[in-house]
């Protein structure tokens, strides 16, 4: 296992956000943000279309800068693009001119890693994704689903410490998605990486997170953060008929309205 | 490419196989399958009969037409397709085609491969480089919309009335297509693309490499194709405006001279010239970015 041995050596460390304020021209979009994530965990961040969550994501993966504040990753500050954080896009952010092996070695390449190295991470990444013999195709070829699954693997070849999602199963269909949380799910039992998912459903959140952030709007903020009392490893169906679904769910959607309506 | 067609095609007309059951349930499906999948390929087989009996009718309804209309008017006004046809064999056999086809051709192929170079690495550096495009943008626009057979008189004036000017000129014609194509087209990549680039934190080598070269090509194919329809322009005006030469020549000279059936039989050459060399762009266009549709 290459890829869980290249997660641990570099074991992720704390990520924490102190004080973060961003600004847009049309005013504040994210207002005094104070969060944590443990090393390993997986948290998911909901909240209503404009609270900033995807700006806070950009600012996890140092694709944009906070106006005030800090992010510190193991204590070592986020200025830029890291190699410790790997992002899964919306869109899937695939090159179409690239086969789906070329897709997925890309970041191992750009690193300037010797062939073989690169031949068994790619392997064993699109294996792991459950794309095993699709390597040739081109991203045109494939579906929705498909292609998710393709810049899973590229996310974690670079084995990352912290996993970046960005609503990445919302262009998917419904049962596409079910089947895409139920993998991940299972992949993240194996790869043990700090994933942080960004997404407006509610039941996603539950069936993916240890923990929920849940944010507000206008200016965007944290307006709860809520464990997950389901314990891992778990199914979505499991999730579905446990006791603690129906009310957690009824919580987050009840702070999700005050929010909004304030 | 011919891979995801195939692809495409088979699974809509194959049924899944049936699965596990009795032996002669499957050998029923299979049965159906196949009848489904005949049925399929003759229907396929018919409808490319019905289109290609209206093509060839079409064919010669108009070229009866032409026969009937040029044998019942005056000479000079119009010839019957049979006496365009053998003044193309007498201009093919008097050497007078050959020569012209050729100098015409050569001119064509430098001007364009200058203009299309150029309109490429200008049009880039447009699309990509904010300072480039606030630099020159003005001027490229203004020219853009300027019709270029305005400048062949000038273009005269300051090259000559040689083959320079008219490799220019043709150049002219290709350049401005190709690099509002391109700068178009390396404006509009994806901007998730660029963010997956910058996530990866590419070098500008690497940008350009894996990035915006790529992403450009299906535009820089499409201005190449355009351009070749602007460059044939650009050689007809060239080679009638600034001095008479190649197709150009044999075409006005026969014009000239009411040489009627000639004039046809050059404008015959030069369609056929047009669609052989969009043919040819359209399989390079394929096999440079077969990602694109």
């Amino acid at each position: 296992m290459h890829l869980m041995a290249a997660v641990t050596e570099r074991a992720g460390g704390r990520i924490e956000c102190s004080q973060l304020y961003k600004w847009f021209p049309g005013g504040i979009v994210l207002e005094d943000i104070n969060i944590s994530f443990e090393s390993g965990e997986f948290v998911c961040i909901v909240g209503p279309s404009g609270c900033g969550k995807t700006t806070l994501l950009r600012l996890l993966a140092g694709l944009a800068q906070p106006d005030h504040g800090r992010i510190a990753i193991g204590g070592q500050e986020v200025t830029g693009p890291d190699a410790r954080i790997a992002v899964v896009f919306q869109h899937f952010g695939l090159f179409p001119w690239k086969s789906v092996y070329r897709n997925v070695a890309l970041p191992l390449q750009l690193r300037r890693s010797d062939r073989d190295q690169i031949e068994a991470r790619v392997h064993e990444a699109i294996t792991a994704v459950g794309l095993a013999g699709h390597e040739r195709k081109y991203p045109a070829q494939l579906s929705g689903g498909m292609k998710q699954r393709v810049g899973l693997a590229r996310a974690i070849a670079a084995a990352p410490n912290v996993l970046l999602m960005d609503e990445p199963f919302a262009a998917v269909d419904a049962q596409t998605r079910e089947v895409l949380q139920d993998d991940l799910l299972r992949l993240a039992e194996r790869l043990r990486q700090t994933i942080i998912f960004i997404t407006h459903s509610i039941d996603e959140a539950i069936t993916l997170g240890d923990r929920i952030v849940v944010m507000g709007r206008a200016p965007g903020r944290v307006v709860s953060d809520l464990p997950v009392p389901m314990t891992k490893p778990r199914t979505i169906s499991e999730v579905r008929r446990h006791p603690a679904y129906a009310e957690l769910r009824d919580q987050i959607w009840e702070q999700l309205r005050g929010a909004s309506s304030m | 490419m011919t891979g995801p067609v195939q692809n495409m095609s088979t699974s809509t007309t194959q049924l899944p196989s049936a699965s596990v059951g009795a032996a002669t349930a499957g050998a029923k499906r299979e049965e159906i399958e196949t009848a489904i999948i005949a049925r399929q390929r003759g229907r396929a087989r018919r409808d490319r009969f019905v289109y290609l009996t209206i093509r060839i009718a079409s064919l010669l309804i108009v070229l009866g037409a032409w026969q009937y209309y040029g044998d019942h008017s005056i000479g000079v006004v119009f010839e019957p397709i049979t006496a365009v046809v053998s003044a193309l064999w007498h201009l093919i056999t008097s050497g007078q085609l050959g020569p012209a086809l050729g100098y015409s051709l050569w001119t064509f192929a430098l001007g364009y491969l200058g203009g299309l170079v150029a309109g490429v690495i200008v049009g880039m550096c447009v699309g990509v480089y904010r300072i480039v495009e606030s630099a020159v943008g003005l001027y490229v626009y203004a020219l853009y919309a300027t019709p270029m057979v305005a400048i062949a008189p000038l273009l005269s004036i300051w090259l000559g009335f040689g083959v320079l000017t008219q490799e220019v000129l043709i150049g002219l014609f290709v350049f401005f297509p190709c690099l509002v194509a391109v700068s178009y087209g390396v404006r509009n990549i994806d901007t998730e693309l660029l963010e997956v680039a910058r996530s990866l934190r590419m070098s500008k080598r690497d940008l350009w490499r894996h990035v915006l070269l790529p992403g450009a090509a299906p535009y820089v194919a499409a201005g190449a194709t355009q351009g070749v329809a602007m460059g044939l322009v650009g050689m007809f005006i060239a080679e009638i405006l600034t001095q008479l030469s190649g197709l150009g020549d044999l075409l006005e000279t026969a014009a000239q001279t009411y040489h009627t059936d000639q004039a046809l039989a050059v404008l015959i050459v030069i369609m056929f010239l047009g669609v052989v060399l969009r043919a040819l762009l359209t399989l390079i266009q394929r096999r440079v970015a077969p990602w694109a549709k």
